[in-house]
């Protein structure tokens, strides 16, 4: 296309179609939202991880603190009553923990992994720009050589310019296929690999709350021997709280 | 009309109507056909003085505030309109019945107050006039005794309850000012010998006044007053942390979720999606609230107050302990009533308080549990919509890995793989490190003409670096072999000596050699030497490499299969200039194998067990920085980077 006029600057030569560019940009646009997604769903993941540490860590606290306290000393019923919760948050601390090993194992290590492709692919884009680059301006070396006088040396420099350029139009052309033929590859293998992980996540967090949720029932039966409901305990406690405040040593506000 | 606290000005007037009525039934019963001689009301009194006497209490102790309220309501035009006319159609009733003797609210308020007053003085003139062979004799004065009682035991209710309340507002609303102006000699002394008395108990030991029941309660109140701290505390901290760590779960599942599937798959296949599914700390956190925190924390608002009368009552027994040593007087009276009322008073209200205290904390604890539990089953609930069938758990990591695997075989994988970018980190590395000094190494031929020259005795190695600080000093690196020629200096200090390296001749300070020993010397060198730039740079490939590759799998795999498509990088690699350039300011230097090695293709070298070899290339043909390119003895080849150690002495 040597009759489109040379602009100020860089010649906007539409040596690659722009359907062929549209594509382009659109795969690789794709695989980058997906990079974005991958890095920051392994900081969250992260962070939901340490949260969950740190949930178990507190909820054994609670009952350690109860334990050490003399109460337990003056009362057996407590100090059974406090044993058993303090069981119970070891376990959950136990099970967080495995919990957290097994989303560390089927998700976040999988995940690291499927991010460390991504420079490969950010190499191999800018290197079929490079080719672009490279391509384009030979391209442009050999149009500008056509339009000169069709002289002897004229014509040797031409044919050298097109030798020079066969090669890296050739270059680039094979960069530019595979990277289109594989782009979209990569972005749909996602589907077949995260599944899994996804499907393990939820597995792993509905394994851990069953078992919690049998602990604390177990618990409960082995705890509440009248069985009050929690509004019969709200009544009891308004209650006591008025009597507590009715005692003449208690501070009035 | 509706502002009217009705409560408050009568209390309990019914119940006290009530008892009067009863009384009045009782003594009616017992008089009715009864000779006015014959008749036996002691055991009437008797009957009912324990009624009597919790009745008149609780009126008389509220009579205060009430005579309070109505002196408020005096100063409000319209509620005094209403009591002055209720009292105008009292009035009417009584004159109807012949009492005409009604002044106020305030004097019909008092009458209970009164008649309960009257009554020892009517026993005491009854039982006066009683003959003593009267069968109600002695009946007639155990009631005088019991009523007397009943009037002691009030008064004594309200001036224990005085006491609190005016050691209770004393302490409140207070300021600074009113402190210091409370401050004068007399409260001056009296703290000051609570001091010295809290003083002689503690070294002492006991006190002569002591109360076990109260120390017991005492004891029990403070436990739960810090375990109720600590729950409210704990509990509110482990909300915090339940509450983020589902959220930020809920979150990663979403996120996942994305990933993992595409747009128009999320219809079909799960239609609760984990973001319609509310977060279950929600409603968890909202109960806990409500059943536990709130409560455990207006609990822990009511100690305060009981503490300070503890305080107040040990202030208390101080003054009376030391009373008691003392002779009796007026004082020591005075302070045994005011901390036997004290201590009376809170031995009866801890006791209650603290089982109040007790069942709000059991039950609390229980409210937490079983809310955890819900909780639980919520959540487990939430996840469980979402995936349908879970798959076995080996089979995860096959079929990732093998998806990976596929990814990988991608031609844009194997090309641009990250060791590639890794290895121009390295090179980048390597520039300053090998920044050689001006000063002339000591090298092997200074080191043997040392041996030669001189006898194993007098040879020594340098422990560390030595920098010359006086004339004729000299510098020495660390492990540089010198020979002492003189152990003294020109001034005579055996501590610097005078040595040869080889190259010079300088003094060092003595403490820095050590004996040469040249059996240790060439392993030391190669544990020295591993720590350097060269180990650093190793790790950093061993670990970018996929976890399946071996380290000597790789140099022959990538040797053969990418030498072609690679020659032309590397002949990239030298044209990109800056690279190159630093590969080769890289003195070659002399290293020597560490273990011996068997070359095992044409490629590689064998090396026998320090050996001295030289580097002619840090990397193979494919970059891999952990085969070098060696020469020795006319032969080149590949050997691994880890059996070699550098051979400078520096």
């Amino acid at each position: 296309m040597s009759w489109i006029p040379f602009k100020i600057g860089q010649p906007k030569k539409q040596i690659v179609p722009k359907t062929v560019e549209r594509d382009f940009e659109r795969e690789y646009g794709k695989l980058q939202q997906l990079e974005e997604q991958t890095r920051r769903l392994q900081k969250d993941m992260k962070k939901s991880a340490d949260a969950d540490l740190a949930m178990s860590k507190s909820a054994v606290k609670i009952s350690l603190d109860l334990l050490s306290n003399p109460l337990c000393e003056q009362d057996q019923d407590f100090l059974n009553m406090v044993t058993a919760l303090d069981t119970a948050m070891k376990r959950m601390d136990a099970f967080n923990q495995e919990k957290v090993n097994q989303i560390q194992k089927t998700v976040i290590e999988p995940l690291k992994k499927f991010g460390s492709v991504f420079p490969s692919l950010n190499m191999a884009v800018k290197r079929r720009e490079q080719a672009l680059q490279d391509y384009r301006r030979l391209q442009a070396r050999v149009e500008k050589y056509e339009e000169k006088e069709r002289t002897g040396p004229v014509l040797a420099k031409i044919h050298q310019a097109r030798e020079e350029l066969r090669p890296v139009r050739e270059d680039f052309e094979a960069k530019n296929k595979q990277l289109l033929d594989e782009m979209p590859r990569f972005y749909s293998s996602r589907l077949d690999y995260f599944q899994p992980s996804f499907e393990s996540l939820i597995r792993a967090q509905v394994v851990y709350y069953s078992e919690m949720h049998k602990i604390f029932g177990d618990l409960t039966q082995q705890l509440d021997h009248p069985g009050h409901s929690d509004e019969q305990r709200e009544q009891e406690n308004e209650a006591k709280l008025s009597e507590l405040r009715a005692l003449s040593i208690v501070a009035d506000d | 009309i509706d502002r009217l606290d009705v409560d408050s000005l009568f209390s309990n007037i019914e119940s006290v109507h009530q008892i009067s009525a009863k009384l009045l039934s009782l003594l009616e019963e017992a008089t009715t056909d009864v000779e006015p001689a014959m008749q036996v009301i002691g055991e009437v009194f008797l009957q009912i003085k324990g009624p009597l006497e919790d009745i008149y209490k609780v009126y008389c102790y509220h009579h205060d505030e009430a005579h309070g309220v109505l002196e408020s309501y005096e100063k409000e035009e319209e509620l005094k309109q209403h009591l002055s006319h209720c009292i105008q159609s009292l009035k009417k009733i009584y004159m109807q019945e012949g009492k005409p003797n009604l002044l106020d609210m305030g004097s019909l308020m008092i009458k209970p107050i009164q008649r309960v007053m009257k009554y020892p003085l009517l026993l005491c003139e009854l039982r006066n006039s009683t003959p003593l062979s009267h069968p109600d004799y002695r009946a007639l004065e155990d009631a005088f005794a019991a009523v007397k009682d009943i009037n002691v035991n009030i008064n004594e209710l309200k001036r224990r309850k005085d006491l609190v309340l005016k050691y209770k507002k004393n302490d409140e609303d207070e300021s600074l000012k009113d402190k210091l102006s409370k401050l004068n000699i007399h409260s001056i002394s009296k703290k000051s010998k609570r001091v010295t008395n809290h003083l002689k108990i503690l070294t002492r030991g006991e006190s002569q006044v002591k109360d076990n029941t109260f120390n017991r309660e005492e004891k029990l109140f403070r436990s739960l007053e810090k375990t109720v701290r600590h729950c409210v505390k704990n509990i509110s901290f482990c909300l915090q942390h339940i509450q983020d760590a589902m959220t930020l779960a809920l979150q990663s599942v979403t996120e996942l979720r994305e990933i993992s599937y595409n747009k128009d798959e999320e219809e079909r296949g799960y239609s609760e999606t984990p973001s319609n599914v509310p977060n279950p700390s929600h409603d968890f956190a909202a109960h806990l609230q409500r059943l536990v925190l709130t409560p455990l924390s207006a609990l822990l608002s009511l100690f305060p107050g009981p503490q300070k009368l503890i305080q107040k009552r040990y202030d208390k027994l101080l003054d009376y302990n030391s009373y008691l040593q003392r002779s009796v007087g007026d004082e020591s009276d005075l302070a045994k009533k005011e901390y036997e009322a004290l201590n009376a008073q809170l031995v009866e209200e801890l006791q209650a308080f603290n089982q109040a205290a007790w069942k709000i904390l059991l039950n609390s604890l229980c409210s937490f549990i079983t809310l955890l539990r819900d909780m639980m089953l919520m959540a487990q609930q939430a996840y469980s919509t979402v995936v349908p069938v879970p798959p076995l758990v080996s089979s995860i990591s096959e079929i990732q890995n093998q998806v990976l695997e596929e990814v990988q075989n991608l031609n844009f994988v194997k090309d641009n793989s990250a060791n590639f970018i890794e290895r121009k980190l390295s090179f980048e590395k390597k520039k300053p490190v090998q920044i050689l000094p001006e000063v002339l190494r000591q090298t092997d031929i200074h080191r043997s003409k040392l041996l030669s020259t001189y006898s194993a005795e007098e040879l020594y190695q340098a422990k560390r670096k030595c920098n010359a600080t006086q004339e004729y000093d000299i510098n020495l690196l660390e492990g540089e072999l010198v020979a002492v020629m003189e152990q003294k200096d020109p001034m005579g200090s055996t501590s610097r000596w005078l040595v040869d390296t080889g190259i010079v001749k300088g003094y060092v300070y003595s403490s820095f050699l050590k004996p040469y020993n040249p059996a240790k010397v060439q392993k030391v060198d190669a544990e020295n030497r591993f720590c350097d730039d060269d180990f650093d740079n190793i790790s950093l490939f061993v670990s970018s490499r996929p976890a399946s590759d071996s380290v000597t799998d790789t140099p022959e795999g990538s040797i053969s299969d990418s030498s072609s498509s690679l020659s032309g990088m590397c002949g990239k690699f030298e044209t990109n200039g800056t690279d190159v350039d630093s590969f080769q300011e890289v003195d070659e230097q002399i290293f020597y194998a560490v273990h011996a090695f068997q070359a095992r293709s044409d490629h590689e070298l064998s090396l026998q067990e320090y050996q001295r070899v030289h580097i002619l290339r840090f990397c193979d043909l494919s970059g891999n920085k952990e085969w070098w390119l060696a020469e020795a003895q006319g032969q080149k080849g590949y050997v691994p980077a880890n059996y070699l150690g550098k051979m400078t002495y520096a």
